[in-house]
C-alpha cells in the first residue's frame, strides 16, 4: 500500500515535470518551428517547383529545372571558387591571429585589461560600419592607407583595392579577418586559462622551450575549442552576406561575388524563388556533409581524451 | 644562451610590441573614422590625409542627425532592438531553465538538438520564405518582421549561455522555496532571478548588440523610410551621396556609439557571459 502510494507520488512528479517542461520550451520551441523549420521545409519545396515573387503565374513541379539554370549560369563556378576561398582564407587568418593575441594575452602583465578591451573592439561594430570604414581608408583618391603606401614607397601609385579584380577579394578577406578574430582571441583565452600551470612549469624544468611547450602542451589541449570554433565559422564565413555585400556588392565583375550574393541575386533582383531556393539547398547539402565530418571528429577527439 | 630573466625580459619585450602593434590596427579605423567625421568638407578631400583637424566642425554630426533623419533611424533601432531583447530574454530564461533542470527527460533533450542545429541555420538561406511569409502575413513593412526575425536567431545562444549559468544555481534553493509555497513561477521570479542579473545583463547585451548591429534583414524586409533601422540607412545613405565620406563617417559613429558606450560599462559581464554560452554550444 505505501509503496503504491510513493509510486504514485512519484509518477505524479514525473509528470508534472513534464508539463512544465513543455510548457516553458514552448515559446522557444513555437519560434524554431514557425521561423526556422518551415523556411527550411519551404526551402525545400521550392527548389522543385516554379515560383516566382513577382509573376505569380509561374508554378507547379519543376524537377531538377531550377538546379540547372543555377548551374547554367555562367558565373556559378566563379562563385563556388570565390566561396572556398573566402571561407578558407578568412578561417585560417582569423585562427591565427585569434590564437597569437589569446596565448599573447594569457601571460601576466601590466595594461593587460586595455589591450583586451583594443583588441575586442572591432568585434562590436555593425559589419556595416566596419565595412564602410575600410572603404573611405582603402579610397584610392583620399584613403589614408594608399597615402601611407606610397609614402613609405612600397607602392609606386595608389591601389583601387576595392575596385581591382586580382585586390577586391583579398581586401574583403582581410576586413573580414580584422574584425572577426576577437571572438576566436576571447574563445581561446578562455581555453588557455583552463590549462593547469603546473604542466607548462614541469615541461619547463625539463627544458622544454616556449615554442616546443606551445606546440606539445598548449596545442594538444586546444583541440576541443579549437574544432568548435572552426566548424562554427567555416559555417558563419561561407553564408556571410553582409560583408562581400557593403564592401562590394560582389563586384568588380563578379570577382567576389559568394554563393549567398547569388541566392540574394536571384531571390531579390531575379525574382525567380525557385532558382534561389535551389542555390539554398544546395548549400545546405554542403553544410550538412561539413557537419558530418565535425560530428566524427569531434567523437574521435572526445574518445582520445579519454 | 641568454639567461632566464633577459629571456623574461625580452618575452615581456616581445608581447608589448605585438599587442601594440595589433591593438593599434584594431582601433585605428575607429580614431580614423571620428577624426573624418569632425573635419570640414575641404579637409576631408585632401590629397595628404592629416591626423590633425585644423578646423573641427560637428556640421557633419549635425547634418546627419537632423537633415538625414538618422534621429529617426536610431529611434527604430532602438525600438526593434529593445523589443527583439526582451521578448529573447523571456523565451531563453524559461527554456534556458527547463534545459538546466530537466535535462534527463527526452522531450528536453530533444529540444536541445533542435536549438543546437537552428543555431547553424544562416539567415540568409531562410531570406525569401521569411520574405515571403512575412509578405503573406502583412508584416513586412513594420518592426514586427524584424523583432520576430532577431528574437529567433538568438533564442538558441541565449537558451545556451541561460541554462548553463542556471547549472550554477543550487537546487537547494528552490527545493527551499517551494516547501515556503512558492510555485515555479514564483521561484523563478522572486528566488532566481534575482541571483542571475550577471547574466541577465549578458545574455541581454548580446540580443541587444546581436540585432542593433544586423543588416540583411532589415535591407531586405523594409522599403519604406518610416520604420528603417540604423544599418541599412547607413548604405542607402552611401549609395544616394556617393562622395560625401564626412557624412557617411559621421552616420557610422552615431551608429556605434551606443553599443560601445554599453560595451565599456559591462564588458565584464559581456565576455564571461559569452565565454560560458560558447563552450557550451
Amino acid at each position: 500500500m505505501k509503496n503504491k502510494q510513493r509510486l504514485h507520488k512519484h509518477k505524479n512528479r514525473a509528470q508534472r515535470e513534464i508539463t512544465t517542461s513543455v510548457v516553458m520550451l514552448l515559446p522557444a520551441i513555437l519560434f524554431l518551428v514557425l521561423l526556422i523549420a518551415y523556411p527550411v521545409g519551404k526551402v525545400f519545396h521550392d527548389a522543385f517547383s516554379y515560383t516566382h515573387l513577382v509573376n505569380k503565374s509561374m508554378e507547379g513541379f519543376a524537377g531538377l529545372e531550377n538546379f540547372k539554370t543555377v548551374m547554367r549560369d555562367p558565373h556559378f563556378t566563379q562563385a563556388i571558387k570565390n566561396t572556398v576561398v573566402w571561407t578558407v582564407f578568412s578561417v585560417a587568418g582569423e585562427y591565427m591571429v585569434g590564437m597569437l593575441t589569446a596565448v599573447l594575452l594569457n601571460q601576466k602583465f601590466k595594461g593587460r585589461a586595455i589591450f583586451r578591451t583594443c583588441i575586442f573592439i572591432p568585434w562590436l561594430v555593425p559589419i556595416i560600419v566596419a565595412g564602410m570604414t575600410w572603404d573611405w581608408m582603402l579610397n584610392p583618391n583620399f584613403g589614408i592607407v594608399n597615402y601611407i603606401l606610397t609614402q613609405l614607397h612600397l607602392v609606386d601609385a595608389p591601389v583601387n583595392f576595392l575596385g581591382n579584380k586580382s585586390t577586391a577579394m583579398a581586401t574583403v578577406i582581410f576586413v573580414n579577418i580584422w574584425r572577426s578574430f576577437p571572438y576566436y582571441t576571447i574563445s581561446f583565452l578562455a581555453a588557455l586559462q583552463s590549462i593547469p600551470k603546473d604542466l607548462n612549469e614541469a615541461a619547463s624544468i625539463d627544458g622544454a622551450g616556449m615554442f616546443r611547450r606551445f606546440f606539445s602542451i598548449t596545442m594538444p589541449q586546444m583541440k576541443t575549442v579549437s574544432l568548435v570554433i572552426i566548424f562554427m565559422h567555416l559555417i558563419w564565413t561561407s553564408i556571410n552576406f553582409d560583408f562581400i555585400w557593403v564592401m562590394t556588392e560582389g563586384g568588380p565583375n563578379y570577382a567576389t561575388e559568394t554563393l549567398p550574393l547569388m541566392i540574394y541575386r536571384y531571390s531579390m533582383k531575379k525574382f525567380n524563388v525557385g532558382a534561389a531556393s535551389a542555390l539554398s539547398t544546395m548549400m545546405i547539402a554542403m553544410m550538412t556533409i561539413l557537419f558530418i565530418f565535425y560530428y566524427r571528429m569531434r567523437t574521435q577527439a572526445a574518445n582520445d581524451s579519454n | 644562451m641568454l639567461g632566464r630573466k633577459a629571456c623574461n625580459r625580452l618575452t615581456k619585450l616581445i608581447t608589448y610590441i605585438l599587442l601594440t602593434m595589433i591593438s593599434l590596427v584594431c582601433v585605428f579605423p575607429f580614431l580614423w573614422m571620428v577624426i573624418t567625421a569632425l573635419k570640414p568638407e575641404t579637409e576631408v578631400r585632401q590629397a595628404v590625409p592629416s591626423l590633425i583637424i585644423h578646423q573641427p566642425t560637428i556640421e557633419n554630426l549635425l547634418k546627419v542627425l537632423f537633415d538625414t533623419g538618422f534621429v529617426k533611424y536610431m529611434r527604430n533601432s532602438f525600438v526593434v532592438a529593445s523589443a527583439a531583447t526582451v521578448l529573447s530574454m523571456i523565451i531563453a530564461v524559461m527554456a534556458g531553465y527547463v534545459l538546466s533542470r530537466y535535462y534527463k527527460r527526452r522531450i528536453v533533450k530533444l529540444s536541445n538538438v533542435g536549438m543546437m542545429i537552428s543555431q547553424m541555420i544562416p539567415g540568409v538561406l531562410l531570406l525569401v520564405p521569411l520574405y515571403i511569409t512575412m509578405q503573406k502575413i502583412g508584416l513586412l513593412e513594420s518592426y514586427f518582421s524584424l523583432i520576430l526575425a532577431y528574437t529567433t536567431f538568438v533564442i538558441p545562444l541565449c537558451t545556451f549561455m541561460m541554462s548553463s549559468f542556471f547549472d550554477t544555481v543550487p537546487i537547494e534553493l528552490e527545493e527551499a522555496a517551494e516547501m515556503d509555497g512558492c510555485n515555479k513561477f514564483t521561484t523563478i521570479v522572486r528566488v532566481i532571478l534575482p541571483l542571475s542579473v550577471p547574466s541577465l545583463v549578458s545574455t541581454g547585451l548580446y540580443a541587444f548588440i546581436n540585432a542593433w548591429n544586423e543588416f540583411m534583414f532589415g535591407y531586405v524586409f523594409l522599403s519604406t523610410d518610416k520604420y528603417r533601422t540604423i544599418t541599412p540607412a547607413i548604405m542607402l545613405f552611401k549609395g544616394a551621396n556617393i562622395t560625401d565620406w564626412g557624412g557617411l563617417m559621421a552616420a557610422s559613429v552615431i551608429a556605434v556609439i551606443p553599443v560601445t558606450f554599453i560595451f565599456l560599462f559591462l564588458q565584464r559581464y559581456f565576455l564571461e557571459g559569452l565565454m560560458s554560452g560558447s563552450v557550451k554550444g
